[in-house]
């Protein structure tokens, strides 16, 4: 070791204390561009949709719209948590379509065994997708991959139980989703019960450890996560929610159908996506997500009133979706070069 | 009876054995150094430690008992926490909830107490005296020194036994560095180990009671702190005797200006910078860190807009963006301060690294001639001495010092001859300094002009042929000859700041 390594570390004196400004708002908005352009949109389709049709702002059309959009937002909730992890689940096609045919074939005027079966269904839900959870995490595969595969498999189930669309669930069951209490109906008080749940599970370790998985693996692992653990309830609570979608779809459509889940596989993403979940992991608000799924239900309406071939919805949807990453690049980017 | 006892320690990653017959002890309330070499197994033993990975062979026991984690959870049940060199911190949490990561207080309802978590943050930094955090802040707004404090406060958090501190001084300034140093001393004053990692030499002599050398993979002693001198200690290291750390400073300069700036001024952190660099230099830049240092050189490198104008031998260049600041024979190269994060694809072989960026070279009529790129790849791993197995190593698998010579590899491929280093050395081992050092001036005897700062200051006295120190984002002195000094450079970094 020559002399000059030696030489002390110079001392240095206390500096002048810490001067950086306080709230940083415009980097708290950069942040937030993805989802302030989600509900930008939802703003103007609801402005647009009002000029043409009458009573849009009334609590009726609220209700109708919520039931319209409540299957794929039950579904695409479960997808935000994924996606949140960072992962993607396309079985909640699968999930979808199984909870329906099971329900329609098992369902019966009895309601203890109408309820078993609903809880059953649940439980299928919560199990497949802590299987996938699983799988992904011992096999060490894409969460799409082992997604695509449980798709196919659920689907191929479904088809055996019900091979086309058809069976029945009591009348009752199908009366849930117009059941109304203090004038809104139930997909509104599951709307509002949705908020709730996000707002705990955000706050607990569970949905933190989740987030941070998806921030960041290797330091999520470092500090003491397991994350088999996070990817067997990360995925199966997207199971679970799936099941609870095919609950309520079936309460629209009374009967099952072993190929409706593949219409919700997408749109999930979408939704999330719209509202400004990452598709990376780590970053995103169920809010977003919710009016994700609003601004898509509600597309579908205004190509109704504007009186255009349905096949626009599709393309209306792609072209909102892209808007809306381009919002996002633009803002992680703005958001970037003020960091460093 | 020593706290910790380790015997015959051995680690094997498939055919590389990164640990054997490694031995260590250490007793309650001591600052333990561990030296070595990058890859002489420090990282691995204290991964095994920290319940990160788990080892073949041999034996720990803490408090005379066996202790074998399985997962990091486990080591800090048995109280024993890591300050990981790469941090093992959550971008997208704040501040306090990474603090507190999977340790929140909670309330009935299972959520995360806020306020309570709030409360013992404070307690915490007031209690080590932290250099200022706020702790409602987004880690990802934070810079990499104030990461490292967060990292800390972390490890601290958990009311560690044996707090593990690696190379935890090598992100900070000086003077966070300084309050780690205390801190640490404070730490084994109340009854716990620290055991320390670092490569700078002054601080193991400032604070460690006694030390344990690691080197390839094994124990070549243990020393009371005082009874050992330098020399000894880094003879035992690198295995051989060490003649000079910094090479002779033979002037290569000549009188061509390779890179000249004018009023370069970027945002709130730089402001009115002028200098040039002549063919031949190695120009330092220094100074108190956060005074501009970081943001010149993005600045220059197109990383980050700024204004001013910028001339490369000769010619007024507007370099946009990095890529445009890559290309050319005239161009810029710049060694980044996060080699892991911005330098090297961890995942891709030591070759694909190499070339990435200059896949141009080796393309005809649009195919890639792959004989081409082996023999730059081979120049390159030889002129460097880049040991990997083969170029098709993955870069994530290198030691840190190797991993620095790819990223000057990828540099000089690129053929730009203005080479922007920024903290070229950080977390790189003794001897591998040594040959960047070298390295450093052989470029310059070649033609190249080289813009270098470090964080450590005996470096830029060394090896720099002139010192530019910046304060306040402006230069604020040009140091020559016998000016380059420690307090010459620290005068000028702060005389004038008490001033304003």
């Amino acid at each position: 070791m020559s002399a000059e390594q030696t030489v002390e570390t110079a001392q240095m004196p206390a500096q002048t204390k810490d001067t950086r400004p306080g709230v940083d708002w415009r980097g708290r908005a950069l942040d937030r561009a993805p989802f302030l352009v989600a509900c930008l949109m939802l703003a103007l389709i609801v402005a647009i949709y009002g000029s043409l049709q009458s009573g849009v702002f009334t609590l009726d059309e609220l209700n109708l719209d919520t039931a319209a959009a409540m299957t794929l937002m039950l579904a695409a909730t479960g997808q935000t948590i994924v996606l949140l992890r960072g992962g993607i689940d396309l079985s909640i096609g699968g999930m979808i379509s199984l909870g329906t045919v099971i329900a329609a074939t098992r369902f019966t005027d009895d309601p203890s065994t109408t309820a078993f079966w609903g809880l059953t269904i649940l439980a299928l839900g919560f199990l497949i997708g802590a299987l996938n959870g699983l799988l992904i995490s011992l096999l060490k595969l894409q969460p799409f991959l082992v997604t695509l595969a449980t798709w196919s498999i659920l689907n191929g189930v479904a088809m055996i139980i019900l091979p086309t669309d058809g069976g029945s669930v009591p009348g009752w069951w199908v009366g849930f989703a117009s059941a109304q209490l203090l004038g809104l109906t139930s997909p509104v008080w599951m709307l509002l019960g949705l908020f709730v749940f996000w707002w705990w599970f955000c706050a607990t370790r569970v949905g933190i450890t989740i987030q941070a998985s998806g921030s960041n693996e290797k330091s999520a692992f470092l500090s003491g996560v397991s994350i088999t653990r996070v990817n067997i309830v990360t995925y199966g609570l997207s199971g679970l929610f799936a099941a609870g979608a095919a609950l309520f779809l079936i309460t629209q459509t009374g009967a099952g159908s072993p190929t409706i889940g593949k219409d919700y596989i997408l749109p999930s993403v979408a939704a999330a996506v719209i509202g400004g979940v990452s598709l990376f992991g780590g970053r995103g608000h169920l809010a977003g997500t919710l009016i994700g799924a609003f601004v898509l239900t509600l597309i579908g309406n205004l190509v109704f009133v504007l009186h255009v071939s349905s096949y626009w919805q599709p393309v209306a949807s792609g072209v909102i979706l892209l808007l809306s990453v381009l919002a996002s690049s633009v803002a992680e980017k703005a958001a970037r070069s003020r960091v460093q | 009876m020593d706290l910790v006892t380790v015997n015959g320690l051995s680690k094997r990653y498939g055919g590389i054995v990164a640990l054997s017959e490694a031995a260590f002890s250490a007793r309650v309330g001591e600052v333990h150094a561990l030296l070595g070499e990058n890859g002489a197994g420090k990282s691995t033993f204290i991964q095994i430690l920290s319940g990160a990975v788990q080892h073949d062979g041999g034996s720990i026991l803490i408090d005379g008992q066996d202790y074998r984690p399985a997962n990091p959870d486990a080591a800090r049940a048995r109280g024993i926490a890591a300050v990981f060199q790469e941090l093992s911190l959550i971008p997208d949490l704040s501040v306090e909830q990474n603090i507190w990561f999977r340790h929140e207080p909670r309330t009935l309802l299972g959520t995360v107490n806020r306020g309570e978590m709030h409360r013992r943050t404070l307690a915490l930094l007031e209690k080590y005296d932290f250099p200022a955090l706020r702790p409602e802040q987004e880690l990802r707004r934070l810079t990499l020194a104030e990461r490292q404090i967060v990292e800390i406060a972390k490890g601290l958090a958990k009311d560690p036994r044996i707090l593990i501190l690696d190379e935890a001084t090598s992100a900070l300034p000086a003077r966070e560095a300084e309050w780690l140093l205390k801190l640490t001393r404070q730490l084994a004053a109340e009854g716990r180990l620290v055991i320390f990692i670092s490569h700078r030499m002054a601080e193991v002599r400032a604070i460690a009671d006694r030390l344990t050398i690691f080197r390839n993979g094994s124990t070549v002693a243990a020393h009371e702190a005082n009874a050992v001198s330098d020399d000894e200690i880094v003879t035992q290291m690198i295995g051989r005797h060490l003649d000079r750390l910094y090479p002779e400073r033979v002037p290569t300069m000549t009188d061509r200006i390779a890179l000249k700036v004018a009023n370069l001024a970027s945002g709130s952190r730089l402001s009115g910078v002028d200098f040039s660099l002549r063919e031949g230099e190695v120009l330092g830049v220094g100074g108190l860190q956060g005074h501009g240092q970081r943001e010149l050189f993005q600045a220059l490198f197109g990383a980050t807009k700024a204004n001013g104008t910028i001339e490369l031998w000769g010619k007024p260049t507007a370099i946009g963006n990095p890529r445009q600041a890559l290309t050319g024979k005239d161009g810029i190269a710049l060694v980044p301060e996060d080699r892991r994060g911005q330098g090297l694809l961890l995942t891709k072989s030591v070759r694909e690294n190499l070339t990435l960026s200059v896949i141009k070279r080796f393309t005809e009529n649009g195919l890639l001639s792959r004989q081409k790129e082996a023999a730059l790849v081979k120049e390159m791993v030889d002129f460097l001495r880049i040991k990997a197995g083969t170029p098709e190593q993955l870069a994530g698998t290198l030691s840190g010092g190797n991993q620095q010579k790819v990223i000057f590899g990828k540099m000089l491929l690129t053929q730009a001859r203005v080479l922007l280093l920024y903290d070229p050395t950080r977390g790189v081992d003794v001897g591998t300094k040594g040959e960047i050092f070298q390295l450093m001036r052989d470029l310059a005897a070649k033609g190249y002009a080289i813009l270098f700062h470090s964080s450590d200051m005996p470096e830029l006295v060394h090896v720099a042929d002139r010192v530019l120190v910046m304060r306040n984002g402006r230069i604020a002195a040009a140091l020559e000859g016998d000016h380059i000094s420690e307090e010459g450079i620290l005068r000028a970094a702060m005389l004038e700041t008490r001033a304003a």
